[in-house]
C-alpha cells in the first residue's frame, strides 16, 4: 500500500478516521498520515549485546527478512533511529551507556526489549546484571525467550507498529523502583554457616540431635490381645 | 583394571620433567605434586612463584610458552587448606604437547603475590580479573584495576562471602582510559561500546594523530554476567544452559567442551554413538561461527553481501539443530554422559542437505572475497602478529594458527574420537588478517571433511552413559520399576556427585582451547568453575595490534579476531 494508493482512495481500513463510501472518499488528518508513516518505515537501532543479538541478525537476514515491516534500515547512530532493540543482557556496567543512547534518540521513540534478560534479568540473578532494563529506560514491548525466535520478534515489531498508529508510547522506566537492587534474599555463605554452627551447638548443649537429623519417633507396642478384624 | 596383587601407585609425577626440573632448582620450595585423571599439578610456596614460572618457561626441557590461564580460588571455611586463597596458572607447551598447572596458596591476612606480567604478556589482564574478583593484590603490577565489575563496585564478588545477587549501581562510565597530555593536539576518540564494529560490548579508547592511532586501551566487562559465580550455586547439570551463552556463536561446542570436562572429573565416558553425534554438531557449529566471524567482519567493511549470502547456511544449520533439540541458537542438546535425546531418524539426510548448502555459500563466499582486489587491500599486511609474541599473549585456535603455530587440540590432543577422523590443520605464514581469513575458509572445509566420515560411521546405540549416578534413567522405566523411580529422583534432588579433586578439561572451540577449570570438593556444585576463554587472551592483544596503524585498520582487525563477549567477559 503505497502513498498513492492513499490518495486514490483505495484505503478502507476501518480503523481510521472517516473512511466513507467503501473507501472511495477519505478523510483524514495529517496526525493519522504520519503516524501510518512512521509506522510503515521504522528506524531501528539495535543495541545487541549478547547472545540475542545474533538471533537479531538472523531476523534482519534473508530467510526471515525484516523488509517486509518495513524496518530494514538499521541505523547504528542512536539520533537517527525512531526504535530501539535492546537485544542481551545488560550487566550495570553497561546500564549508564544504555540511558545515555536512550536520550540521544529523538522523539517519538519507542524500545523494545528483545530477550528475558533484557525484560528482568533472566537466569542472571547475580551482582553485576541489570534485572531489566525498565530500571532506566521505559519499554514499549517486551518479547521474553532466551533468545526469542525470529517469528516471536516479527510478533514484537508488528505490536510496536500497533501502537505507533494508536499513538501510543511508553513514558517512564517501568521498574525505576528496583534500581539498585541490594539483592536481600541472596545466600551469604559464611553468614549461614555461622548460624548453623551456632544452632548446631545450641542442639549439643541441650542434648538434641544435630541440624538436618530427625529424631527417630518411638512407636510404643500396642497391647498384645488387640486383634482387628 | 586393578590387578590381583596390591600395587601402590607411584608418587605423582614421577617421570615427569617438570617435577625434577623444579625440584632441582627450588627444592623445598615445591610444596606439592599432584596428578588426578592425568593432570599433572605442581603446587610451590609464594616467594618462589615467578622463579617457577620462569623456569617452566625457559627450561629448554619444559619449554611452556604458550599462556593459558590465570585465576584465584576462595577455599573460605576449608579445613583441609592452610590458606584461605589460591593463585592457579595454566600453561601449555607447543613442542612437548604438555598442560601444566601450577599453584600457589595465598594467605588472607597477606593476600599479595608478584606478578607474572613480565614473562607472559597475556598475563596482564588475568591478574586484573584475580585482583577485581578475589582481592588478590599483584605486586609490581603495571595497572591493577578493576575489570570486569565497574569502578563503583565495592567488594570482590567471587569471594565466597560475598553474597550472589548483591548489586551496585554505576552512575557514569570510566571516562578516562588513555590520559592525554596537557598540550597535545591529538584527538581522542572513543569506540564503543555502542558501536558496531565493537560487536555492542567492547570498549576502546583512541588516541588519534590525524589518522593514525598513536595509543589505545581497551575496557571490557560490559557483559559480565556472572557465569562464574552461578555456577558454584548450580549442579553440573543445571550449568549446562549457562555454558550454550559463553560463546552464543557456536553454543554447542561450550556444552561438549563442559561435558567432556566433567566426564573426565568423573571418569566416566560417553557413549561412541553420542561421541559421533556430538564431533558432527561440534563441526557443523565450528561452520556457523566461522560464518558469523567472516560475514560480519566483511559488513563492518562495508560489504553487506557476503552476509546475506554466508548466512543462509547458518539458517539450514539452525533447522537442524532445531530438529534435534528443538532450539535454534542455545541448544542445550549436551547431558553429562552424553546426549539429551537421540537425533531423528533423518539425520544423516538432514546432514547432507545442510553440507550441501554449506558448500554452495562456501563457494560464492569464496568467490565474493578470497580474490577481491579490495578485500584484500583492507586485509593484507593488517594486523600482523608474530609466532612468540602470539604465545605470549595465549593465541590460540584460528588466531594463533594464522601466526603460524599447528596447535590444534583435535589433534594434538584428540577428543571425542576425532582421532578416527582424516582432516588437515592449516597454518598462516604471515599472521595478519588475511591469513586468519584464509585459516577459517580452510577450517570450514575440513569440518565438512569431518562430518562426512562421522555421518559414514555414525554407530549405533545409545546416546547416554548407562552409569546410574550420572545419567537420569529412561522414563518408561521410571514409570515402571520402582527402582528407576527412585535413582531418578536421587539423581535430580543430589544431583551429580563427582569426586573431591580438580581438572582442567579442554576443547578446540571455534575461537581456539576453551577450557573448563574445575574444583569439585565431592558436593553436587563445583566449588570453583574457572573458565579458559579463548577470546579473552586474543583481544588483550588487540590494543597493541592498532597503535600505530590507521583507525580504519582496527576495524578490519577485531572482525577478524572474532571476539564474543559472552566468552570474553563470561
Amino acid at each position: 500500500m503505497g502513498l498513492l494508493d492513499l490518495f486514490k482512495g483505495k484505503f478502507v481500513d476501518p480503523t481510521w478516521p472517516g473512511v466513507h463510501a467503501g473507501g472511495n472518499v477519505i478523510t483524514t488528518t495529517v496526525d493519522a498520515v504520519v503516524k501510518w508513516g512512521r509506522k510503515s518505515s521504522i528506524w531501528p537501532m539495535p543495541f545487541g549485546t549478547a547472545c540475542c543479538a545474533i538471533e537479531f541478525m538472523a531476523f534482519t537476514a534473508s530467510h526471515y527478512d525484516v523488509a517486509r515491516f518495513g524496518a530494514e534500515v538499521l541505523r547504528f547512530s542512536p539520533r537517527q533511529a525512531d526504535l530501539m532493540f535492546v537485544a542481551g543482557t545488560i550487566p550495570d556496567k553497561l546500564a549508564p551507556i544504555l540511558k545515555t543512547i536512550y536520550d540521544q534518540m529523538p522523539e517519538p521513540k519507542w524500545v523494545l526489549s528483545m530477550g528475558v534478560c533484557a525484560c528482568s534479568g533472566g537466569f542472571y540473578r547475580s551482582y553485576h546484571v541489570m534485572q531489566g532494563i525498565d530500571e532506566i529506560i521505559p519499554v514499549d514491548v517486551y518479547v521474553p525467550g532466551c533468545p526469542p525466535s525470529p517469528e516471536a520478534l516479527i510478533a514484537g515489531i508488528m505490536k510496536i507498529q500497533e501502537r505507533i498508529q494508536k499513538g501510543e508510547q511508553a513514558k517512564a522506566p517501568q521498574g525505576a523502583h528496583r534500581v539498585g537492587a541490594p539483592g536481600d534474599g541472596a545466600i551469604d555463605r559464611r553468614a549461614r554457616r555461622k548460624a548453623w554452627a551456632e544452632d548446631d551447638a545450641r542442639r549439643l548443649a541441650e542434648g538434641a540431635p544435630p541440624r538436618g537429623v530427625i529424631p527417630l519417633r518411638v512407636i510404643p507396642d500396642e497391647p498384645s490381645g488387640g486383634h482387628h478384624g | 583394571m586393578a590387578s590381583a596383587t596390591e600395587v601402590a601407585p607411584p608418587p605423582a609425577g614421577v617421570g615427569s620433567p617438570a617435577v625434577r626440573v623444579l625440584r632441582e632448582n627450588l627444592g623445598d620450595q615445591v610444596l606439592e605434586v599432584e596428578e588426578f585423571r592425568g593432570d599433572l599439578a605442581i603446587t610451590v610456596a609464594r616467594k618462589a612463584w615467578v622463579k617457577a614460572v620462569q623456569l617452566l618457561r625457559d627450561h629448554p626441557e619444559l619449554d611452556f610458552k604458550l599462556f593459558l590461564d590465570l585465576c584465584g580460588v576462595d577455599f573460605l571455611d576449608k579445613d583441609d587448606r592452610a590458606e584461605r586463597f589460591a593463585v592457579v596458572l595454566h600453561l601449555y607447551s607447543v613442542s612437548k604437547k604438555h598442560h601444566i598447572r601450577l599453584k600457589t596458596p595465598v594467605p588472607e591476612a597477606d593476600a599479595t603475590l608478584d606478578t607474572i606480567t613480565g614473562l607472559f604478556k597475556g598475563a596482564n589482564w588475568f591478574e586484573r580479573e584475580a585482583w577485581d574478583l578475589y582481592g588478590i593484590v599483584f605486586t609490581g603490577h603495571p595497572r591493577l584495576e578493576r575489570l570486569l565489575t565497574h569502578d563503583e563496585f565495592v567488594g570482590h564478588p567471587m569471594r565466597k562471602d560475598y553474597p550472589t545477587a548483591r548489586r551496585h549501581v554505576l552512575k557514569s562510565p570510566r571516562e578516562m582510559l588513555l590520559r592525554v597530555p596537557a598540550d597535545s593536539e591529538h584527538v581522542l576518540i572513543n569506540i564503543g561500546p555502542s558501536h558496531p564494529t565493537m560487536h555492542g560490548t567492547f570498549r576502546v579508547q583512541a588516541l588519534l594523530d590525524g589518522e593514525t592511532i598513536e595509543d589505545a586501551e581497551a575496557e571490557i566487562g560490559y557483559m559480565h554476567r556472572n557465569f562464574e559465580k552461578m555456577a558454584e550455586e548450580r549442579t553440573y547439570w543445571q550449568i549446562v544452559p549457562y555454558t550454550d551463552r559463553l560463546n552464543y556463536c557456536s553454543s554447542f561446542m561450550n556444552g561438549h567442551g563442559w561435558a567432556l570436562a566433567v566426564e573426565k572429573l568423573l571418569g566416566v565416558p560417553a557413549p561412541p554413538r553420542a561421541e559421533a553425534i556430538r564431533v558432527i554438531l561440534s563441526e557443523l557449529s565450528r561452520i556457523m561461527d566461522h560464518i558469523i566471524a567472516i560475514s560480519t567482519n566483511v559488513v563492518d567493511l562495508g560489504a553487506i553481501t557476503p552476509f546475506f549470502v554466508m548466512f543462509r547456511a547458518r539458517e539450514d544449520i539452525y533447522d537442524l539443530l532445531e530438529a534435534c533439540c528443538g532450539a535454534r541458537l542455545t541448544v542445550s542438546y549436551v547431558r553429562i554422559g552424553g546426549v539429551a535425546q537421540d537425533v531423528p531418524e533423518d539425520f544423516e539426510a538432514r546432514c547432507r542437505k545442510v553440507l550441501a548448502s554449506v558448500r554452495d555459500v562456501w563457494d560464492q563466499g569464496n568467490k565474493l572475497l578470497t580474490r577481491n582486489p579490495i578485500f584484500q587491500n583492507r586485509f593484507k599486511d593488517v594486523g600482523v602478529m608474530g609466532r612468540e609474541d602470539a604465545l605470549s599473549w595465549g593465541w590460540v585456535g584460528p588466531c594463533l594458527r594464522g601466526s603460524g603455530v599447528a596447535y590444534d587440540i583435535r589433534k594434538d590432543h584428540p577428543y571425542s574420537g576425532y582421532d578416527q577422523y582424516d582432516f588437515d590443520v592449516p597454518v598462516g605464514t604471515v599472521g595478519d588478517c588475511y591469513d586468519r581469513y584464509l585459516v577459517r575458509m580452510e577450517e570450514m572445509l575440513q569440518s565438512m571433511r569431518i562430518v562426512e566420515q562421522a555421518l559414514a560411521k555414525l554407530p549405533k546405540g545409545p546416546v547416554i552413559t548407562d552409569d546410574k549416578r550420572v545419567a537420569l534413567p529412561p522414563k518408561s522405566e521410571v514409570y515402571s520399576n520402582i527402582e528407576a523411580l527412585m535413582n531418578h529422583f536421587k539423581l535430580i534432588y543430589e544431583g551429580i556427585l563427582p569426586p573431591p579433586g580438580e581438572v582442567y578439561g579442554y576443547t578446540e572451540a571455534a575461537n581456539g582451547e576453551l577450557g573448563f577449570y574445575v574444583v569439585s570438593d565431592g558436593a553436587k556444585t563445583p566449588w570453583r568453575l574457572k573458565v579458559r576463554p579463548p577470546c579473552c587472551n586474543v583481544y588483550q592483544a588487540f590494543p597493541e595490534m592498532i597503535k600505530g596503524g590507521m583507525l580504519a585498520d582496527a576495524v578490519a582487525i577485531i572482525g577478524g579476531l572474532n571476539v564474543v563477549a559472552g566468552e570474553l567477559d563470561r
